[in-house]
């Protein structure tokens, strides 16, 4: 019965093209809607981590003083990322921070190019779990004695050495030779978690350098430095002794147990820096200067989903709910306007649950059309968005689930719509209309 | 094969009653061919929807076939009428956007039937009406008579027990209302029980019993005094 149904729902939708079209647009426009503003809400708090999300964690300090900022600061100053790297208690640890250098080869032919660099520990590479094309993180000992060593992208490798396996060979940052030890694949994680406050949506460098050259080529910044009291910066040494903040330091912490021991060790770690005069905030003990948060906790508490996002998908919403509203009164006209015919074939032998059933897959029909046609609508209106107020593009992907979950949600709002006309049409008394026929 | 016992219908407002039926009592034999006349109003058609389970009632005994189907389910309801009563009816009540074989088909696939005696069911049916031609004709395309036709053999096709037909000629022209009833007689013939509604008391006197309703109730003959026979 369901492709007799099938047949006779086409039928229908084919009689009457124009209230078809209205149903069809009406669904179409509020999925349009819905999936643009759900797609970019599920890329936005996807959380890229996965199953790590809980082991990999964000160090984060009290460091400002009195009356100064109310809530953790996402990074830290020099000197404590320096301090912490040394605690020898942790397994994986990466200081991080962005840098912007010019990186050229040998060859004369390929134009140098002004990349965005991650300045970092071999750490981070375990930590993010950064897969590796050719070779691997640099050694060790390069975290504690400065080496000129660098990972490079898959893309960057493509382009400066044809793809080839170029483990050994040297490029030019800022003009100072740096030996390439590995090569990574493809890797950029959205949101990129490792460091939101860059750009949630940016994508992930293609040049990774070890963190212990930083005092010696003083990289810039290519971030956020926040300060909460006036300090001369004349040199870079004055930022690195200062109590700005600029570094992200990460850690992989493997269970609640390590969590504590961690999180005590960094409490005697403040008390010892306060009889330095550092951490002045005295309105707080020192195990409230320190927070360590997993993935999860640190994409929230940097808000990487605004609020915005939220308010919007509820809107879009209560737009899909007024389209519904608007398709049901729609159908309840299609549907009454064929009672006659649904009273001659319930005279004939159709029982109430055949009629409902016929008239719910001619629903289900037109939400479907209505969610591939929304679809497109999404689809546009993310690459308008994407070429007229230039969000990011790894917002307007339409997401994979999508394309499947929106004819589900298309069919499940026209099914929702459909109850009530379907319902009344299948009660009609047949007697009623077959003398006035 | 029908019995009505004591069958009352009344339909109610906030304000009036009104009797469409009462005490009302008939019998009909497998095979036989009933007309039923009357004044409009008297109840007829209310009968017919009765008869056909199209419509309940409020008190009283229906059986059909020596089954008792006072008091049946929807779903039952609908079954019954599938597989055991054809209707017919004075606005044809074809479907338009069906062509005569897809509209033959419609009770045959409530039944579940499968494709190819579906198929050789709605041939012969069409056949039978003089129509095997026109099979993937529309509606609108035939005749009024020709449409009045395409209903009979919609009703034929599921091979019912009973026909019930409500003013079948009423909307066809005399020549046109002549095919239809030889047609009727025809399937009489064949054995299937038909009870009629009509106005047309050249018809109803073609049919083997004749009863008339009036106020709701079945007259009743034996009372009646054929005084004007004396006269002639």
């Amino acid at each position: 019965m369901f492709f007799y149904y099938c047949d006779l729902a086409w039928r229908s939708i084919r009689k009457t093209p124009m209230l078809s079209m209205l149903m069809v647009l009406a669904i179409s426009i509020g999925i349009g809607i819905t999936i643009t503003t759900l797609n970019v809400y599920k890329t936005m708090s996807y959380n890229p981590a996965g199953d790590r999300s809980e082991v990999i964690n964000s160090v984060q300090l009290w460091s400002q003083g009195l009356d100064t900022w109310d809530e953790f600061s996402s990074n830290m100053t020099y000197t404590d990322a320096m301090n912490l790297r040394n605690n020898n208690e942790l397994s994986f640890k990466a200081a991080t921070f962005r840098t912007g250098l010019a990186m050229q080869s040998d060859n004369p032919k390929i134009e140098p190019v002004l990349q965005s660099v991650r300045v970092t520990d071999r750490d981070f590479f375990k930590i993010f779990s950064v897969p590796f094309l050719y070779g691997s993180y640099w050694d060790v000992s390069v975290d504690e004695r400065p080496a000129y060593q660098v990972v490079i992208s898959q893309k960057l490798n493509l382009r400066f050495f044809e793809g080839k396996n170029s483990v050994g060979k040297t490029v030019f940052l800022d003009r100072k030779p740096y030996q390439i030890v590995g090569v990574i694949e493809d890797w950029n994680p959205q949101p990129k978690y490792y460091d939101p406050l860059n750009g949630a949506f940016n994508d992930a460098e293609e040049i990774f350098i070890p963190f212990s050259l930083t005092a010696q080529e003083e990289f810039d910044v290519w971030g956020n430095t926040s300060g909460w009291k006036f300090e001369p910066m004349l040199t870079y040494n004055d930022r690195l002794l200062s109590e700005k903040v600029w570094i992200q330091f990460w850690t992989e912490l493997s269970n609640q147990e390590q969590k504590q021991s961690y999180l005590a060790w960094l409490t005697r770690y403040v008390e010892q820096q306060r009889t330095m005069g550092r951490f002045t905030d005295s309105a707080k003990t020192p195990s409230e200067l320190v927070q360590i948060s997993h993935v999860e906790k640190w994409l929230e508490d940097n808000n990487v989903v605004p609020k915005d996002t939220r308010i919007l998908v509820g809107l879009s919403l209560l737009f899909l709910s007024v389209c519904l509203v608007n398709i049901l009164g729609l159908l309840l006209t299609k549907f009454l306007k064929r009672a006659p015919e649904v009273g001659v074939r319930r005279a004939i032998g159709a029982s109430r649950g055949q009629i409902f059933s016929q008239y719910m897959v001619e629903v289900s029909m037109i939400g479907f059309i209505g969610g591939v046609v929304g679809l497109l609508w999404a689809f546009g209106s993310l690459t308008a968005l994407h070429a007229y107020f230039e969000v990011d593009q790894s917002l307007i992907g339409l997401d994979m689930s999508m394309w499947f979950i929106t004819p589900l949600i298309a069919i499940s709002t026209a099914v929702i719509a459909g109850i009530y006309p379907a319902w009344v049409v299948c009660r009609t008394k047949p007697s009623v209309y077959l003398k006035a026929q | 094969m029908l019995s009505m016992k004591n069958i009352n219908k009344v339909f109610k407002t906030d304000l009036v009653e009104t009797h469409a039926l009462r005490d009302f009592n008939l019998e009909v034999n497998e095979g036989e061919f009933v007309a039923v006349t009357g004044p409009s109003g008297s109840g007829k058609t209310t009968f017919l929807n009765i008869a056909g389970l199209l419509e309940g009632f409020t008190t009283g005994e229906f059986s059909l076939d020596g089954v008792n189907v006072s008091n049946l389910s929807d779903n039952h309801s609908a079954k019954v009428r599938n597989e055991k009563i054809g209707f017919i009816f004075q606005g044809f009540n074809l479907i338009p956007d069906l062509n005569l074989a897809e509209n033959v088909e419609v009770p045959l696939r409530y039944r579940g039937m499968n494709a190819s005696e579906r198929k050789r069911r709605v041939e012969s049916a069409l056949e039978q009406v003089g129509l095997g031609a026109r099979m993937k004709h529309l509606p609108t395309q035939l005749s009024g008579g020709q449409q009045q036709r395409v209903a009979i053999a919609r009703a034929l096709a599921g091979e019912p027990r009973f026909l019930l037909a409500d003013e079948p000629t009423g909307n066809l022209d005399s020549l046109m209302a002549r095919q239809v009833m030889e047609l009727l007689e025809n399937i009489n013939q064949q054995g299937t029980t038909i009870i009629m509604v009509t106005h047309d008391p050249e018809l109803a006197r073609r049919a083997q019993r004749n009863i008339q309703i009036v106020d709701g109730q079945v007259c009743d003959f034996s009372m009646y005094q054929p005084a004007a026979t004396g006269t002639r």
